[in-house]
């Protein structure tokens, strides 16, 4: 738990942690988008544009799975978006984290939970306004809040609350818990030099490691989990 | 007695995560056994759910972050 930086912006407070590494986040997926599609080609496509190809199959799958609409070109972007950007902003935190003068000035944006719960809220909203955009208000409501019966109105709004909750604090949970090991093992390992650096180098590789498998389990499963309560939304039951 | 109620945390948090992982896993490996072609689909289903089951375990992780560090 660092202290941070706090810059207030129209009365609102800002770490400067988590918005550096959320510019870096953006822009890292922008270079990334905007160098593999530099110059595509259908018979000879260079290494950059096969792995978003891969990518973009991927989320297809995903997305796939979950929604059968006919403008299902709209929820595969918005996954490629989602996934791109929770993965690396996920990933940015690895590498280093930077504490300067006991003030902590780089960390991942998603172990923020201001920034996990940001990006639940934008989903959630998001399927609500999708569903009235495809269904009409009344069928909208008729479809997500009364089903099966009507006096299952109170279970389905607490639901809509629940799903919020988790799937931001599910993000932000493993992300922090990641983090506050990776500060915890190097202090380990910077306590007593060389002897900790003997065990402290190899165990700080081993969780790095894991850390790397969790976090693209868990941007997998924020994507598709957004998938499943749009289509909850979006499709009714005839 | 910060430092108590934080090892309680983690450590139910850590039974409830095991469990559950274990019969998922285990359910997967049977499954696998039974069906092979099924292997690639098995696979990503499991973490999808050894994900969901690990979420709330997590948050008592965090929970006991905050009774230690603060």
């Amino acid at each position: 738990m660092e202290e941070t930086l706090v810059i207030n912006v129209l009365g609102l407070s800002i770490g400067v942690n988590t918005l550096l590494s959320l510019v870096a986040t953006v822009l890292l997926v922008w270079v990334f988008c905007m160098v593999s599609t530099k110059s595509m080609s259908v018979d000879k496509p260079g290494k950059a544009q096969l792995m978003l190809e891969w990518v973009y199959d991927f989320v297809r799958g995903l997305v796939g799975g979950a929604i059968t609409d006919s403008k299902v070109q709209m929820y595969n972007l918005l996954g490629m978006t989602l996934l791109l950007f929770v993965f690396i902003a996920n990933m940015v935190g690895l590498g280093f984290i930077l504490t300067i003068k006991d003030y902590s000035i780089w960390k991942s944006p998603t172990g923020d939970p201001i920034v996990c719960l940001a990006l639940a809220l934008i989903m959630i909203i998001l399927s609500h306004y999708l569903g009235v955009d495809k269904l009409g208000f009344k069928q909208y409501i008729k479809s997500s809040y009364m089903q099966p019966v009507s006096f299952m109105l109170p279970i389905n709004i607490i639901e809509e609350f629940t799903n919020t909750l988790t799937l931001a604090l599910r993000l932000y949970g493993n992300i922090f818990a990641g983090e506050v090991l990776l500060g915890l093992i190097a202090s380990l390992g910077g306590s007593f030099f060389p002897v900790t650096w003997v065990i402290g180098i190899p165990l700080q590789m081993v969780w790095q490691g894991f850390s790397l498998f969790i976090g693209s389990i868990q941007a997998y499963i924020f994507v598709t989990l957004t998938m499943v309560y749009m289509s909850h939304k979006v499709e009714t039951e005839h | 007695m910060d430092a108590l109620a934080a090892a309680i945390a983690v450590s139910i948090a850590a039974l409830g995560a095991s469990i559950g992982n274990g019969m998922v896993i285990s359910k997967t490996i049977e499954s696998i056994a039974r069906q092979p072609e099924l292997e690639g689909k098995l696979r990503m289903t499991m973490f999808l759910g050894v994900g969901l089951i690990e979420a709330v375990p997590i948050m008592a992780v965090v929970i006991a972050f905050i009774l230690v560090f603060r």
